[in-house]
């Protein structure tokens, strides 16, 4: 069943982009780079720049390929990229009309790249990541014109809502799989978190997970079976851990997903230095089943030599998975089906995202590193791929026992 | 603290009934007097008054919005006092109970003055032209400008919070010629009720409080008593209107509910603030009858997405209201029982109905509606409210007001409970005014 369901997102994951509406896929086409204006009040810019760390909404007219649409609502955004000069931005259609949409977005995010200054990191993370099986939004770079001033390259980030979760988990019959329960974790400064129980109560895990959808609901109908998982990954014993835990999460995606994060040497993600960061975790329709999507990867490629077990020990559900012969297994296949699925395509990825951004990378003004540190970056980046690829192949067959590859050092 | 607090009013209460046999006056005596209010007599128009007024209440909603069951309404004290025939002064405080996390342990020390409401003098020789100066409720408004323990329902109606302007600093003309009434005045803001809200991209050093200055003049009458209408010629018309402008920032007038949901948020508006009132006035014998309209019409200079101008934004309220003592004394100012409650008597009953509606919206209707403060075209929204009361009159100085509530909002989304449009709230209002 579990296994059945984990196909089930890929495979959905593969339809979906073939199936989606040809102009949300127009809006995140990632071989264009786009153009959207946004018209707001100068007293609203002004204050918006200023009032940065705020996430109060200004109105605004959005502009692209000649659609406009009139007061959209757009705040600040991000938690360490958030900027006065180049602000990361949420834009959304149905701020002050609830029916508003566009293309049937209801939102989406401009990631203002201040902390990746090869521009690409993100993109390149969430394109593999959907190669790879691991749900993911969609992403494509923006030239950001406000009040017809260019305002610097952005990254056009799909949101993680109701609508991806309806592209992402498609339909059964008639009925679209969006109406599961949507949290964004909420990493929480100062607190770092490994899937430690913390207790009944259910205040601690309302403060991680943010719900999105849904919100109306009870508490204990909401955050009930998060506290009920966070208990059973920490009282499970081995022997009952994937009859237990798998009921409640798809582990074999956990698995893919965590794998994933650390080939591309995500050193932010799950397993991140300071505890568990930028995911969202989907609890599917009418099922007890959860599930991990993918988000802010910006901080993604640290290095190539990136550990491939990396704090696999400090996570709880991590830990406890892995330990698991299976899952142990899977894990090491994974580290393999992605530097083969890497092995052909990241660099060129890199190199074409890189084509198709540089113009307008130079052009901007307000980026927080100069065009040389730009330029020194993207070199590096492109080094990574060929690099990793040997070093998670190298370190897969000493983890293993396998043969080593050739270049293994 | 709110047992203590309701344990005294009810003692106030018993006080004020039982001053009622002692209240009788001598209106030549000088010293302490009680005449209404304890005062003191210096001479020949040479007094002095204290002025107090404790309105509390309790009530009940339906849905639950999250509002205490006890209300302390207000509570004031206040001087008045006359300086020979020429002139006259008034000075009136809130007194505030500090509930906040913040509040001291000590009783006593929770208890602290608020804001002033009436600080004025005037120059009263002439009744035709008499000069008023000082902080006092800017002409506009039938109900506004009629005390809170005067009103006939516990609370005002929506316009008369939201669109009329309430108490300024300025100085005002106004008198009677024949049957005529005026009153004309500048004041330094807009009213308490209006009061901005941001003041926003102010320079350094530049004065942040800049609304207004604004000018304000109502004329009312007894016009109908030119036209062959019976008992109306005795019912009073008037008309008023204001002027002022007001400063770049989210400052439009807010369409608040009336136990404080804002539902219709402010919008950004510049430039000139203007409102047209006309009420009507009629009080036969027992009953009463009033309605008011009021329109309050804002500028919206280059507050577009595109610094573009916006249609205006416009306010439009009105109510009307019946009374009828069914104990039959006459209605005007000063009720007094024909049949005390200390005396054996039931005190004065009057029944009370009053329909009142508050809407907010653009003066343009094209394309589609927006919440967006922005917007050219705003989304309306409107609060209807019906309220039937039942007001018992113990003595001059006690009222016990009973209320049933009934809000409708226009728009769903935007109620105190989203989804919800109507709600029933009632309440118990106890007055005790010297």
């Amino acid at each position: 069943m579990r296994r059945l369901l984990c196909l089930g997102v890929v495979l959905t994951l593969g339809l979906a982009a073939t199936a989606a509406a040809q102009t949300t896929d127009e809006f995140f086409n990632p071989d264009t780079l786009q153009r959207i204006d946004l018209w707001l009040n100068s007293s609203d810019w002004s204050k918006l720049r200023q009032n940065f760390q705020e996430n109060t909404y200004y109105p605004a007219d959005f502009t692209w390929n000649g659609q406009t649409v009139r007061n959209v609502g757009i705040r600040s955004r991000g938690l360490g990229s958030r900027s006065s000069t180049k602000p990361g931005l949420r834009v959304d259609f149905d701020r002050y009309s609830s029916g508003q949409q566009f293309l049937g977005l209801k939102s989406f995010v401009l990631d203002n790249l201040t902390q990746d200054n090869t521009g690409i990191k993100e993109t390149v993370a969430m394109r593999f990541f959907a190669r790879f099986g691991i749900p993911a939004p969609r992403e494509t770079h923006t030239r950001w014109y406000v009040n017809g001033t260019y305002a610097g390259l952005y990254g056009l980030v799909e949101t993680v809502d109701k609508t991806m979760m309806g592209r992402v988990f498609g339909s059964i019959g008639d009925d679209v799989q969006n109406d599961g329960y949507l949290f964004e974790y909420n990493y929480v400064l100062g607190s770092a978190w490994r899937f430690a129980y913390e207790g009944s109560d259910l205040a601690p895990y309302k403060a991680r997970f943010d719900i999105k959808t849904n919100e109306s609901h009870g508490d204990t109908r909401i955050w009930g079976p998060i506290e009920e998982l966070i208990r059973l990954v920490n009282t499970t014993a081995s022997a009952s851990f994937d009859a237990t835990i798998g009921t409640r999460l798809d582990l074999p995606a956990f698995v893919k997903y965590i794998a994933g994060q650390n080939f591309i040497a995500q050193n932010d993600g799950f397993n991140g230095y300071d505890g568990m960061n930028n995911f969202y975790f989907y609890r599917l329709e009418n099922s007890t089943t959860h599930v991990f999507i993918a988000w802010d990867e910006d901080n993604a490629f640290l290095q190539s030599d990136f550990g491939i077990t990396t704090r696999n020990e400090e996570n709880l559900l991590t830990q406890k998975t892995l330990s698991l012969s299976q899952y142990g297994a899977l894990y090491f296949l994974s580290l393999s089906d992605a530097a083969a699925s890497a092995a052909d395509w990241m660099r060129a990825e890199m190199q074409r995202q890189i084509a198709m951004t540089e113009e307008a990378m130079l052009a901007d003004t307000l980026k927080p590193y100069s065009n040389g540190e730009y330029q020194t970056a993207r070199e590096a980046l492109l080094s990574f791929p060929e690099a990793r690829i040997t070093y998670v192949r190298c370190e897969v067959a000493k983890q293993t026992g396998a043969t080593r590859p050739s270049g293994c050092q | 603290m709110k047992h203590l607090t309701q344990r005294g009013f009810a003692l106030a209460t018993v006080l004020a009934c039982i001053t009622v046999p002692a209240a009788a006056q001598d209106k030549d005596r000088r010293g302490f007097v009680w005449n209404d209010r304890p005062t003191i007599v210096f001479g020949e128009d040479v007094s002095l008054e204290l002025k107090a007024r404790g309105l509390v209440e309790w009530r009940r909603f339906d849905p639950e919005i999250g509002e205490d069951t006890f209300n302390l309404r207000t509570l004031r004290v206040g001087l008045a006092g006359e300086v020979t025939r020429h002139f006259e002064w008034e000075v009136e405080r809130e007194i505030e109970h500090s509930v906040g996390d913040d509040a001291d342990d000590d009783a006593e020390k929770k208890w602290r003055f608020g804001a002033w409401k009436d600080v004025a003098a005037e120059w009263k020789t002439f009744d035709s032209f008499r000069v008023k100066g000082g902080r006092f409720k800017m002409p506009f408004g039938l109900e506004q400008t009629t005390g809170v323990s005067d009103l006939d329902f516990a609370y005002r109606a929506l316009g008369s919070s939201a669109i009329a302007p309430g108490r300024d600093r300025g100085v005002m003309v106004h008198g009677e010629i024949g049957r005529v009434g005026y009153q004309a005045g500048v004041f330094n803001d807009d009213g308490d009720n209006a009061e901005s809200n941001e003041p926003q991209f102010v320079e350094q050093g530049e004065d942040l409080d800049d609304v207004g200055p604004s000018v304000a003049v109502r004329v009312t009458g007894d016009l109908l008593r030119l036209l062959p209408v019976g008992r109306l010629k005795s019912a009073t018309l008037g008309v008023a209107y204001t002027t002022s402008s007001v400063p770049e920032g989210l400052n439009g007038l807010r369409g608040e509910s009336l136990w404080g949901y804002d539902f219709f948020e402010r919008v950004y508006v510049k430039g000139r603030r203007q409102r047209l009132g006309a009420q009507f006035d009629w009080s036969p014998g027992p009953t009463s009858l009033k309605a008011e309209w009021m329109q309050s019409r804002e500028e919206r200079n280059g507050q577009g997405n595109r610094d573009q101008d916006l249609s205006d934004y416009i306010g439009e309220a009105w109510y009307v209201a019946g009374t009828w003592f069914v104990t039959g004394e006459d209605k005007d100012s000063n009720i007094n029982p024909k049949r005390p409650l200390l005396k054996g008597g039931i005190g004065a009953i009057e029944l009370a109905a009053r329909y009142d509606q508050l809407g907010l919206r653009s003066a343009s209707t094209t394309g589609t509606p927006f919440t967006n403060p922005r917007s050219e075209y705003l989304l309306p929204n409107t609060d209807r409210v019906v309220t039937l009361g039942v007001n018992w009159i113990t003595s001059p100085w006690t009222r016990v007001i009973i209320n049933a509530i009934h809000e409708d909002f226009e728009d769903v989304n935007r109620t105190p409970e989203s989804g919800t449009a109507a709600f029933w709230s009632g309440l118990i209002r106890l007055n005790i005014v010297f």
